[in-house]
């Protein structure tokens, strides 16, 4: 590839990473304060507000564009509140019925005056992203893509006003009534809010068309809400996944020869899954993992008992190997014994006294358990047992105390079986 | 256009009537069970299948095309309950990335096979935004069929889905399977969005199951009345679309089938009897 060619990709990678990156900035408290449809609202709406500009003489991304966007944005806003107060429909709804509207009489425009201004229905639906390179302007003596320029100055402008009112954005966005009564401006914050939306959205629609701007407003900031929980950790991590999609969309649409923008949108879907799959804590691998792992411990601590139990019933300390219930079990007593917890003797297995512990801890937990529940609730003697199964994996020290202190003296569960003392 | 329309518009205006009509009765369910925008996530999810369902086939008869559009608005649909259901992510944001990323999925698809110039591929962006006046007769009469079928689901299925839209926790103490009728109610928005694709396009055929309900609930009180009426201005907005584009070929037929249910909308926001703008303040209740 030539330096000629990287010129080009360079400076459209660079324009789309920084339109994206603004989008993921806002996008991150419209995500928080669910407001993600009224981003995809704003972003069909400012349509006919951008061609009204262009129609009044503006250039996109000029500051007569800038202002009808803004401005058909609040209207949207404006629009769905009364249809909600004065005809009681839902915001959904009206939404719906708002953004559907503007988007078709801006098309409608669109189609009618292609002749005259430099936009058609297909820029609309898909960006310019690929022309970004051939509209330079000059930069204290280099030449930038007019666009780049465009969206380095609203990047600059949203996060400037998004760091300068920081706090109270954060306070808003997570509890809007407090806000409201500690006398924050909520109203202001709110608009302000709505105009850096709809400033990233025009530099977005110019990028990636009105469609696909919402994948690049909500998806980021979505996805890093996964995998990380303060506030402006989301956001940071929402730029990085917004800057590495539209670079990578980017070169992957140039492989393939097609959309750069449905390729940014399909990579930042792909981030998504990513984060939808790997997340720390409630990722779908965690839970599994975790889910695995608890029912890997129940196995091996019912074993454990089941021998324990045997034990008590025979009175001897060998006894004979329990039938496992199910592979899981089959595999946590093979384990058991590889490890030394349940030793095969002449006769049967035992308990490694380490086991015999862990054992009478569950068995102890059971017992505590049933006999708690048959005196509290007023439940048949054969009903005591399955819930006490379940709960035995899970009851802690400080908890078998609390049963203990109030069952006081009575040693037996309503069996009639001794509860084992806890384990010193 | 003095004496009288060719044949295939004729048809074509019947087809476009019947999916309007089906659309607003199918919608005003799916606004009633407060879910508007089920249809946007479903409407933007089936450009991707329209674009596979060519790949695939080669071919770009209606019928093919559709299998593909209402399979791929079932995988949306269906990412979006899972996205529900395993991740913590709002509900809102998952519509919004359902809506978004399907839909570059769709453009990358239909661009790269644009810009490969295989046969035939030049007809699938009128997809995007509507082009009624492509459609053929047989294809018309294809899509009213479809749209009668699912007036024929509503008709069998009115009490179960006006139960469920009205009290879906009474409902389902009750007895009723819930979920079921949610799900068939979802196909049928999906199964309506499809229909309504070649004429109003993916971008835009959700206003046709969103606004004519939404209007129709301003002169209504009665759940049957307002099937009907949304019934209606569906029918009157997509006849009114499809006839303005033909009378102006640059302009798809999506955005003016969207105005004109917008005109009808606007007009019951401000004189509908007893809710609207207009009236309310004459009559203060």
């Amino acid at each position: 590839m030539t330096s000629d060619a990287w010129a080009l990709h360079g400076w459209s990678m660079a324009t789309a990473a920084t339109v994206s990156a603004s989008c993921a900035l806002v996008g991150t408290f419209l995500v928080v304060r669910r407001m993600s449809l009224l981003g995809d609202a704003i972003a069909h709406a400012v349509l006919p507000g951008i061609v009204v500009g262009v129609l009044a003489g503006g250039s996109l991304g000029g500051p007569l564009v800038m202002l009808g966007a803004v401005g058909a944005a609040l209207v949207t806003v404006w629009l769905t509140q009364m249809l909600r107060a004065g005809v009681g429909l839902a915001e959904d709804a009206g939404a719906g019925v708002v953004f559907t509207t503007l988007f078709a009489l801006g098309v409608v425009i669109v189609s009618l005056a292609a002749s005259r201004i430099d936009l058609d229905p297909d820029c609309v639906l898909f960006g310019v992203l690929e022309l970004a390179a051939f509209d330079l302007v000059s930069v204290g003596g280099i030449l930038v893509p007019r666009s780049l320029v465009t969206a380095a100055s609203v990047f600059i402008l949203v996060g400037f006003m998004l760091a300068a009112t920081w706090r109270m954005q954060v306070f808003t966005a997570f509890d809007i009534d407090a806000a409201k009564a500690v006398g924050l401006p909520v109203g202001s914050i709110t608009t302000a809010l709505l105009a850096a939306t709809a400033a990233a959205t025009v530099v977005g629609f110019e990028a990636v068309g009105s469609v696909l701007v919402v994948s690049m407003l909500v998806v980021p900031a979505a996805a890093a809400e996964l995998l990380v929980r303060r506030m402006h950790h989301v956001a940071a991590v929402a730029i990085f996944i917004a800057v590495v999609s539209a670079c990578t969309g980017w070169l992957a649409a140039w492989t393939l020869d097609t959309s750069a923008a449905g390729m940014i949108a399909v990579m930042l879907g792909g981030w998504y899954a990513l984060a939808v799959c790997c997340a720390p804590e409630d990722g779908l691998v965690a839970r599994t993992v975790a889910r695995i792992a608890l029912a890997w411990r129940v196995a091996c601590e019912d074993s454990l008992a089941r021998i324990w139990r045997a034990q008590e019933a025979t009175g001897r300390s060998t006894v004979s190997l329990p039938a496992p219930r199910s592979i899981l079990e089959r595999a946590a007593l093979g384990w058991l014994r590889a490890t030394g917890c349940v030793e095969a003797t002449a006769g049967g297995v035992r308990l490694s006294p380490m086991a015999a512990r862990d054992a009478e801890i569950v068995v102890r937990s059971h017992r505590l358990w049933e006999a708690w529940l048959g005196r509290h609730a007023d439940l048949p003697l054969d009903h005591l047992h399955p819930p006490a199964e379940w709960i035995e994996h899970h009851l802690g020290i400080t908890m078998r105390q609390q049963i203990a202190d109030e069952m006081a003296h009575n040693e037996a569960d309503p069996h009639g079986r001794e509860i084992p003392p806890e384990a010193g | 256009m003095s004496g009288g329309l060719p044949y295939n518009t004729i048809v074509v205006l019947g087809g476009v009537a019947a999916i309007g009509f089906a659309s607003g009765v199918v919608g005003s369910l799916s606004v009633l069970r407060k879910r508007p925008l089920v249809g946007d996530a479903a409407a933007h999810a089936t450009l991707a299948g329209v674009a596979l369902a060519f790949l695939v086939t080669g071919r770009r008869d209606i019928p093919t095309l559709a299998l593909g559009a209402f399979l791929s608005a079932v995988a949306g649909l269906v990412t979006l309950v899972g996205i529900r259901r395993y991740t913590r992510t709002r509900e809102d944001a998952a519509t919004a990335i359902v809506i978004g990323v399907s839909f570059g999925i769709g453009v990358a698809l239909l661009a790269g096979i644009t810009t490969r110039g295989l046969p035939g591929a030049a007809g699938l962006g009128t997809f995007l935004l509507g082009h009624a006046a492509a459609l053929t007769a047989s294809d018309a009469i294809l899509l009213a069929v479809m749209s009668l079928g699912a007036l024929l689901a509503v008709t069998c299925l009115f009490k179960e889905f006006v139960v469920v839209a009205f009290d879906a926790d009474y409902a389902a103490a009750t007895g009723w399977p819930v979920s079921a009728i949610d799900v068939i109610l979802v196909t049928l928005v999906a199964v309506m969005v499809v229909v309504g694709l070649p004429a109003a396009g993916a971008v835009l055929v959700t206003a046709l199951v969103v606004i004519p309900p939404v209007a129709a609930r301003q002169w209504t009180e009665r759940v049957s009345t307002m099937l009907v009426l949304a019934g209606v201005f569906g029918l009157l907005a997509a006849v009114v679309g499809v006839l303005g584009s033909a009378a102006v070929p640059r302009l798809a037929t999506g955005p003016l089938v969207v105005l004109a249910a917008a005109a009808i909308c606007g007009v019951s926001f401000l004189v509908a009897p007893a809710r609207g703008l207009l009236m309310r303040r004459r009559h203060p209740p």
